[in-house]
């Protein structure tokens, strides 16, 4: 009964980074910041890698296998929804965490078109560009602009199932994913949460795999240090 | 009589190419200097990938610069007036390019020179000038796509 905890701070401090980052990441993109887009798409990319070991190593709201349900299930949900005796869940209900793992999916694709991608002239590209055809490069250039619109549109849609739990079933979802607590009208399960170690042990991972990434991927310590110190395809800061 | 006909056709055929050389459609147009640019790009992308390697083959990086400065020269020449925006082909070109061709000029100009020290370093085999002609290029590209292409 009453307050429970319900996300953890490393599920909360993800959501927020996200926000900020994806609207950095349309800006810089739009305005031909591209160095700064890639660094951020970076950062994008370690916080997408986070998230997913979180799925599995986080606490109970924030693993995969907590929310992720199959299609009987949503169903049978929407359902029950529609007759007003959808039981009270305690995380993602069966439907939104559809959307968790869509939005989740979506930025990864994204990002790792960004990873192999390249403008006409080869000046710019991703940090993984080498490992694909100059045809490749191009192609994930471009589906790199439709996937960004199909990012929007679930953003949109996101957004506005949030707006129409707060105004219209009067359930606000904003509040606890900035406090981390909700409150329930009857007595719930209290949701677990992951020792430290695991946090620190998934930040260390996904930071060293964007690092990683964003050497190039290299399988030597000799390419690392070329990569490294490789001139860049145009002296200048920004591009595109 | 028919082969008069024969004829005609035969003469109407060969205007027909004559014209076609001289002017070609806007969308022929576009289509060449994309595939110019593809040019440059495909040579751009296997020299930096030779230059981030522990050891540059130096023979990508002459038979690419030596693309490079065969389709850089070829810049200049790829915007007729007529080929913009304004005739109904997708381009990123802007109609800057038309507005202030002296400017764009100078920009292709540019071009065609850092191409073409890119070219000589490459000959030369030094990849200490391979590494400073390098960035000029990319440079050389930025400083046209600033104001003459279409940002996306």
């Amino acid at each position: 009964m009453g307050k429970v905890r319900l996300w953890d701070a490393p599920v909360r401090l993800f959501h927020w980074s996200v926000v900020a980052l994806f609207g950095a990441l349309w800006w810089s993109g739009e305005n031909g910041r591209i160095d700064l887009h890639k660094t951020i798409g970076l950062v994008m990319l370690g916080l997408v890698v986070f998230r997913v070991l979180w799925g599995f190593l986080g606490g109970s709201t924030a693993r995969f296998g907590s929310f992720v349900k199959g299609p009987g299930t949503v169903l049978a949900y929407l359902r029950a929804s529609r007759e007003g005796k959808a039981p009270t869940i305690v995380g993602h209900n069966p439907l939104g965490g559809w959307s968790v793992l869509v939005l989740l999916g979506l930025l990864a694709l994204q990002v790792g078109l960004g990873l192999i991608a390249q403008d006409t002239d080869a000046v710019a590209s991703g940090p993984l560009n080498h490992f694909v055809s100059y045809d490749t490069g191009d192609a994930a250039g471009e589906a790199h602009e439709v996937v960004f619109n199909i990012l929007l549109l679930f953003v949109a849609l996101h957004v506005a199932a949030v707006l129409l739990y707060l105004f219209v079933k009067r359930d606000n979802l904003i509040h606890p994913m900035l406090s981390g607590h909700k409150a329930f009208t009857q007595a719930v399960e209290q949701p677990t949460f992951a020792p430290a170690w695991r946090l620190i042990l998934s930040v260390i991972l996904a930071a060293t795999f964007a690092g990683w990434i964003a050497l190039g991927a290299p399988f030597s310590l000799e390419q690392a240090k070329q990569a490294w110190q490789a001139p860049p395809p145009s002296a200048e800061e920004s591009y595109m | 009589m028919k082969k008069h006909i024969d004829l005609a056709l035969a003469a109407l055929a060969a205007s027909g190419t004559v014209v076609s050389a001289i002017a070609a459609t806007p969308a022929e147009t576009v289509a060449a200097r994309q595939a110019n640019f593809k040019q440059l790009g495909r040579a751009m992308k296997a020299i930096g990938e030779e230059l981030k390697k522990p050891a540059p083959d130096l023979g990508v990086i002459r038979t690419s610069a030596q693309s490079l400065n065969q389709a850089a020269g070829h810049v200049g020449h790829g915007f007729p007036r007529g080929s913009g925006p304004e005739s109904g082909v997708k381009t990123e070109a802007l109609a800057a390019i038309w507005q202030r061709p002296a400017d764009f000029q100078g920009a292709a100009r540019n071009l065609v020179v850092k191409a073409r020290d890119l070219q000589t370093a490459a000959g030369s085999g030094d990849l200490n000038r391979i590494r400073t002609a390098f960035p000029a290029v990319g440079g050389a590209c930025k400083g046209c796509h600033d104001n003459f292409r279409e940002r996306h």
